[in-house]
């Protein structure tokens, strides 16, 4: 049995084109309606794939999110939506081996919309799975100077924050920095933003920015009391102590639970109360604190070397300064005295120097000790 | 009608007849006719081959898919009843449609399209496309470890040979549909155009030819069109980056080669040692070898291997992305060679072209995978070694080697690899060649009965040319501006009955000693020999060309010149029909002299 066609044509040349023309154009037009009705069905068995997919990756089951996700994409091979998601929890499975077939999706998106924030956002945590600081700063910067679809402000600013939060985590506080400068420039009036930003700030070390993070989010709700207890610690880690007193003690108003600010308030009160530099007190209460440091410090020099079994006869660190000490107790009488200038300074120097050998050796010290520790710091930071 | 128009012609305006309103476009036809000689209409007919080519495999991949959607869901579960259930039950029905309904549309198509050139004169009967399309969406639709590239290469096979009986061309013009046709289904199947074109040369035509060339092109190229129109532009796979950065890692894709070598021998030997005698055994078993294959196969995918099903294109692009473990890569390899073994030689319809790419890729990744873990320096990702290993398992089983190294780089569009793949590919090739000296699709056809030329076979071949059956210069060479009598004094003391004579400015002659003293005796000894010779020159040959194209002249002339390319009046020697006979009798080169 053999099948043929039958003649429907004749020989003529240009007949002959034109039938085929006819019936190419009609085959055509049956495979493009084949075709579309083909496509809407396996799209609206992708979509169901698709919602599938995002509920199994919502509640963290990404093997089956990504087996979903994969079904889906089988029904509709270029939907980038759904090549966005599988690369997401082909990113977010924890498996390092998926990682490569993640970044091939995006890479395969990002050719075809550079642009795209979404997806410049996704290689951006690619690369921070991979720990490369280059790649994701360069896809986090793209995804903030991209295109958002919705919200693009408060996206700009996740993406932003997403990227510090990656560089402190990496230990590049200086490039985390700069990029919490260039936050702060474009925070919403919105205090749980400038609060992130302020704890941003302190993780990277920069406590004057948190300070004014912390002041910009009490100018927009004064009883605050994250912000004020942000506030304080900022200002106390800045050694500004008395400003530091005053937010911590609304805070400590505010919340008398917060017992880390009543301990730094503490610590605050008596660095205030204990200062022979500050600068509003009088001769004689200057004095006076003088000679309460040097006992302390005398006292904290014994402490340190009953605790650690130390005899401050033989020669060590702690033993010099002991000498030293007790060579220079006599010249406490000389404080009143006018023409003796640099005493203070030099019976002060002393103390630092036993409180930071003694901190060295005996571990941080409470109450006073503290303070006066604190108190040298802060004059060897203003001295630099 | 002639006189219908004097008449219009003669009289006052009337209202247009049909006849006159149509003599317009009849002028334009005929005008047309004109410009349509048969070289330009095959080549218009081979752009409509690739259209229709193209819309019948954008079809059979809908085909497909909706059989897959349908037989076992979008989401195919290992420990599934569905995998075993559904290929085996189709099994049975494939079975029944290719026994009762569609005789000779058993394996993958390449043999029957190559038998069809050269044996049945381009005839492919078109039941042959409908019950390819049918059974092979049916078999690859429910698991069967086969792919839809060569069934595409036989559907536009068929569909291009009915074509051309039906606008009745000739028997020569009809015998080139088939690889056209051919051409146009692997590429659109394959979406790669250079590759079908290659595969169609090396495999379906056998052998280098420049006139069917253009036609498989175009037909390739318009193929292609079509299915990206339709099916959108997506590559067959995501490709990685693909790195080589160091030249002594050639050693590790030499390694590869040489394991994907063997492998491919195992493949075909499997394949050449199973097929022959379930063929033998009795017709009624042949209704369930199908389905007991697909039924092994759908095992296989139940007990944890679903990869192995179908093409198997996603899993090749998993492996591309490092998704699966070496000892996974080289299970799922092993498995693969044993379900397309099973299924191939079960008589299921359904091609080798994506099994032995899933090999390749899956082999590749494996032994790219363990190479570093031995010496973890090696750049090459994984991705690339499942890239190189496509195409050595392309140029060892399929034994195509040109077609493997492009199909990788049109695949891959990446040119970095170059040189992995040759080397690879070399040695694939080379150690396939030399255990499995016929290679699969011959052997195929010749368990059939067929002999088949190859191009692999044409490789090897010894091809006698002009210059190993040619004689010496002869001693005299008479000139055409001389005259006569000078010529026949030349010749006297000459052993020779025929010389050459040198035509002015250019061309030779030939003249005979009888010739020569007859005009001699006519009393022309006064004019010049060009004066008296014919002015038709002789045909010349060169010394490079075959052999057989001094067959047609040498009936005709006693000797024929051998001139060089580059200066036609310098003489290289020349060809007489004893030496050319001698040499095909002897096998042997004579000995020329060199001209100087």
């Amino acid at each position: 049995m053999s099948w043929t066609f039958p003649k429907l044509v004749s020989r003529s040349a240009p007949v002959i084109l034109l039938v085929l023309t006819l019936a190419a154009a009609i085959a055509f037009a049956a495979v493009s309606h084949l075709v579309s009705r083909f496509t809407a069905n396996q799209q609206a068995r992708g979509r169901t794939l698709y919602a599938q997919g995002l509920a199994d990756a919502s509640a963290a089951r990404y093997d089956d999110a990504i087996a979903a996700f994969r079904a889906a994409l089988t029904c509709d091979p270029s939907n980038s939506q759904y090549q966005l998601s599988l690369a997401r929890a082909l990113r977010d499975s924890n498996d390092p081996r998926r990682l490569d077939e993640a970044e091939s999706y995006l890479v395969a998106l990002w050719q075809r919309s550079p642009q795209d924030a979404a997806v410049n956002l996704a290689l951006a945590r690619v690369a921070a799975h991979r720990g490369s600081i280059e790649d994701a700063t360069r896809y986090y910067h793209n995804a903030m100077y991209g295109v958002w679809n919705s919200d693009p402000d408060s996206n700009r600013s996740k993406a932003r924050i997403e990227l510090i939060q990656f560089l402190l985590k990496k230990g590049a506080p200086d490039k985390a920095e700069s990029e919490l400068m260039a936050l702060a420039t474009a925070l919403p009036p919105d205090p749980a933003s400038h609060l992130q930003a302020a704890q941003l700030f302190a993780q990277a070390g920069d406590y004057a920015g948190t300070l004014s993070q912390d002041r910009e989010v009490l100018r927009l709700d004064p009883a605050n009391p994250t912000a004020l207890a942000g506030a304080g610690e900022a200002a106390y880690r800045s050694g500004n102590y008395a400003t530091a007193q005053r937010y911590l003690q609304a805070a400590v108003n505010a919340n008398p639970e917060d017992a880390d600010s009543r301990q730094l308030l503490a610590t605050a009160d008596l660095i205030l109360r204990t200062n022979p530099f500050h600068s509003h007190i009088s001769d004689a209460e200057r004095n006076r604190r003088i000679t309460t440091a040097f006992a302390q410090a005398g006292d904290r020099l014994t402490e340190c070397a009953q605790q650690r079994g130390l005899s401050l006869t033989t020669p060590s660190p702690l033993s010099g300064l002991q000498s030293r000490w007790t060579a220079t107790k006599p010249d406490l009488a000389h404080l009143r005295s006018p023409g003796e200038t640099d005493l203070p300074d030099t019976i002060m120097d002393l103390v630092f120097q036993i409180e930071k050998q003694t901190a060295d050796t005996c571990g941080l010290p409470q109450g006073i000790d503290l303070a006066l520790l604190l108190i040298s710091e802060k004059r060897e930071a203003a001295s630099q | 009608m002639s006189h219908l128009a004097s008449t219009n012609s003669s009289s006052a305006p009337l209202p247009q007849t049909p006849s006159t309103r149509f003599q317009a476009p009849r002028r334009l036809f005929s005008s047309l006719e004109g410009v349509f000689n048969d070289e330009v209409f095959f080549l218009i007919l081979s752009v409509f081959i690739g259209m229709f080519s193209g819309l019948a495999v954008v079809c059979f991949r809908l085909a497909i898919d909706w059989m897959h959607l349908a037989l076992l869901g979008p989401l195919p579960q290992t420990h599934s009843w569905r995998l075993f259930a559904v290929p085996s039950l189709t099994g049975l029905v494939v079975a029944v449609l290719v026994l009762r309904v569609f005789p000779g549309i058993r394996g993958s198509g390449v043999n029957q399209t190559k038998a069809a050139l050269y044996i049945f004169n381009g005839f492919i009967p078109f039941r042959t496309a409908i019950g390819k399309f049918i059974c092979a969406a049916l078999a690859i639709g429910s698991g069967q470890s086969l792919g839809p590239e060569d069934p595409a290469l036989q559907i536009g096979a068929s569909i291009a040979s009915a074509l051309g009986r039906q606008l009745q061309i000739s028997r020569e013009k009809l015998r080139l549909m088939a690889p056209v046709g051919a051409a146009a289904g692997l590429a659109a199947a394959f979406n790669a155009p250079i590759s079908a074109v290659l595969f169609v040369i090396e495999e379906v035509i056998g052998r280098w030819s420049a006139g069917i060339l253009g036609s498989v092109v175009l037909s390739a190229v318009s193929s292609v069109v079509i299915v990206r129109w339709f099916l959108g532009s997506e590559p067959l796979f995501r490709i990685p980056v693909t790195t080589f950065k160091r030249p002594t890692e050639l050693i590790a894709y030499a390694f590869l080669g040489i394991v994907g070598g063997l492998a491919s021998v195992a493949f075909a030997k499997s394949i050449g040692y199973l097929r022959p005698r379930l063929k033998a055994l009795p017709r009624w078993t042949q209704y369930f070898q199908p389905a007991l294959a697909g039924l092994l196969v759908g095992l296989i995918a139940f007990l944890g291997a679903p990869q192995v099903m179908g093409a198997g294109y996603d899993s090749m692009d998993q492996a591309m992305h490092g998704q699966y473990a070496w000892k996974v890569l080289a299970i799922l390899a092993v498995l693969k060679i044993l379900a397309t073994t099973l299924s191939f030689v079960s008589g299921t319809p359904g091609g080798m072209f994506a099994p032995t790419l899933f090999i390749g890729a899956m082999l590749g990744g494996a032994v790219g995978d363990l190479e570093r873990i031995f010496f973890p320096h090696l750049t090459g990702s994984t991705g690339t070694y499942v890239l190189v290993g496509m195409g050595v398992l392309f140029a060892g089983f399929l034994r195509v080697p040109m077609t493997s190294v492009f199909m990788v780089l049109e695949v891959s569009g990446n040119y970095e690899i170059i040189v992995p793949v040759i080397v690879a590919n070399t040695f694939s090739y080379l150690i396939s060649r030399s255990l499995q000296p016929v290679p699969i699709f011959d052997l195929l056809t010749r368990q059939d009965g067929l002999i088949l030329p190859s191009l692999e076979e044409d490789r090897e071949e010894t091809i006698l040319r002009v210059e190993d059956a040619m004689l010496p210069v002869p001693a005299t060479i008479l000139n055409a501006q001389d005259y006569v009598d000078a010529n026949a004094s030349r010749i006297q003391d000459s052993p020779d009955s025929t010389f050459l004579v040198r035509m002015h400015p250019s061309g030779w002659n030939i003249v005979s000693r009888d010739q020569l003293q007859r005009l001699f005796q006519e009393g022309k000894g006064e004019l010049t020999l060009s004066s008296v010779l014919s002015a038709q020159s002789l045909p010349s040959l060169y010394p490079d060309l075959p052999l057989d194209s001094a067959l047609r002249y040498v009936n005709d002339y006693p000797l024929v010149p051998v001139v060089n390319r580059a200066n036609s009046r310098q003489l290289e020697g020349v060809i007489s029909r004893d030496s050319v006979f001698k040499k095909y009798g002897s096998g042997r080169a004579i000995e020329v002299p060199s001209p100087t």
